[in-house]
């Protein structure tokens, strides 16, 4: 009897001490969160701030319906990976066109645009995600003024392994995606993450010992910028806020 | 009271369970290039520690002998939970950098040893004195490897620049294996001092008993 009874209150008792200390700290660490993941926006764009919020004042964020592409209003409350758990915000991403791996998508999708004083686009950061090797990997892909070239990358988080495929948060792996191209002539996206030594501006060198990671990259850089993702809405974007002083 | 600063003293030199009891290298390794992380280390498994030896010697008398490692087992990773949760929330940057190290307190042998081969056997507020002792030990042998690979890999400490520019900084000391030799000459010195730590030397070498041939030798792989 006794050895039932006591290893069930050690139970008990540390059951109530780790859910009591898990509530009560889970506010404090979704502020953490919230501003790693702020870090990594501006991070991504190249940006080093001393004071977060300040820099955020100098972002318009851009809300895009992914149905007909249009901008719409949003609070600046709204999550879009949150969006993704409820059936009204978000929708089922067909298998064939699921090339990231994401299964739900979010109707609507933000974009973090900094206009330069000219009110025309300076740079542009779009949130990516997609399924590596263990789970799904959640970043920010910065682009320069001619939505293009990219400008960074940056990773929030991840499963991967240490060591291997977690990798994607090593600085070397990182500079490699500097002023390589997005989109080829034929209007896709041609941008690669290739086995073996990248040739030209469409590759990137892949992380060795990591295929499965590597190709999760290409496959979310392919989705989230493509047809299916922000590719259209961009295009939209650049006709807004594109380089109006080179026309005149 | 000449107990109570033996447990408490006796873990940092004369008997650390890291250098003398070999035991939580892992960690040791791992944890070691910045101070900053290593600090938070050190006290997240000296509260661990002595938690886990405090709150095992309370019940120790209840828990059945045939179920006690997973009754400590439960004890401990509620501990180490419990630190992962408020590391998460109050120290993020680090938390992030120590990733799954401080889960692996839960497997940190200093930890599971103490427990079973004190804290079952004491009362509480020895095992509290012994474990928190024995943190301070692991903290200890940390705490210097920090300081040589910090200083000497980065040329800072705490993340303040140290060295003079022209210092070349030691990309080595930036790697774990960096540690096992750091740790090595530690023992090394702390056993050249304290006699009573050298082990026996349980394979000595016999003498020679070769002998050279005196026939003229054949060759067979011609």
């Amino acid at each position: 009897m006794r050895s039932l009874l006591i290893p069930l209150l050690a139970c008990i008792a540390c059951a109530v001490i780790v859910s009591v200390t898990a509530v009560s700290v889970r506010e404090k660490q979704n502020e953490n969160l919230e501003y790693d993941k702020k870090t990594k926006i501006l991070l991504a764009a190249g940006i080093i701030a001393e004071n977060i919020d300040e820099e955020f004042t100098n972002i318009t964020t851009l809300y895009i319906d992914f149905k007909n592409n249009e901008l719409v209003e949003m609070e600046d409350s709204y999550d879009p990976i949150k969006a993704t758990f409820n059936q009204n915000t978000s929708t089922l991403v067909p298998k064939e066109k699921d090339i990231a791996i994401l299964k739900r998508r979010e109707n609507i999708g933000p974009v973090y645009l900094w206009l330069n004083d000219k009110n025309s686009i300076d740079k542009v950061v779009v949130p990516i995600r997609g399924y590596g090797l263990w789970g799904t990997l959640y970043g920010y892909l910065s682009l320069d003024s001619d939505l293009n070239t990219v400008r960074g990358i940056e990773f929030y988080d991840h499963k991967e392994t240490p060591g291997l495929g977690a990798e994607v948060e090593n600085q070397d792996w990182k500079d490699l995606w500097e002023g390589k191209l997005l989109y080829g002539s034929h209007g896709g996206v041609q941008l690669k993450v290739v086995k073996g030594s990248a040739k030209g501006k469409y590759q990137i060198n892949g992380l060795s010992g990591a295929t499965l990671t590597s190709n999760g990259v290409s496959n979310m850089i392919n989705y989230w910028l493509g047809s299916d993702g922000y590719g259209p809405a961009l295009k939209k974007i650049k006709s807004l806020y594109g380089p109006q002083v080179a026309m005149q | 009271m000449k107990e109570i600063r033996a447990l408490l003293f006796d873990p940092i030199v004369k008997n650390n369970p890291i250098a003398l009891q070999i035991l939580g290298i892992c960690s040791a390794l791992a944890v070691t290039v910045k101070m900053d992380v290593t600090m938070i280390m050190c006290i997240a498994l000296t509260s661990v520690v002595t938690l886990s030896n405090f709150f095992i010697s309370i019940i120790r008398l209840y828990i059945p002998d045939s179920i006690r490692i997973i009754v400590q087992m439960t004890i401990i990773s509620s501990l180490v939970i419990m630190v992962d949760e408020i590391l998460k929330a109050y120290a993020y940057e680090a938390s992030k950098e120590l990733s799954v190290f401080v889960g692996l307190i839960i497997t940190n042998c200093i930890v599971m040893g103490r427990a079973e081969a004190f804290a079952m056997k004491n009362p509480p507020l020895k095992s509290l004195i012994d474990g928190f002792g024995n943190g301070l030990g692991y903290s200890f042998i940390l705490i210097i490897v920090a300081t040589i690979r910090e200083v000497f890999g980065s040329g800072t400490f705490f993340g303040v620049q140290v060295m003079p520019d022209f210092y070349p900084t030691n990309n080595f000391l930036l790697l774990p294996p960096s540690s096992f030799i750091i740790i090595g000459l530690m023992i090394w010195v702390i056993r050249s001092f304290d006699d009573e730590q050298v082990d026996e030397n349980e394979f000595p070498l016999k003498a020679h008993t070769y002998k050279p041939l005196t026939a003229k030798k054949e060759v067979i792989d011609g």
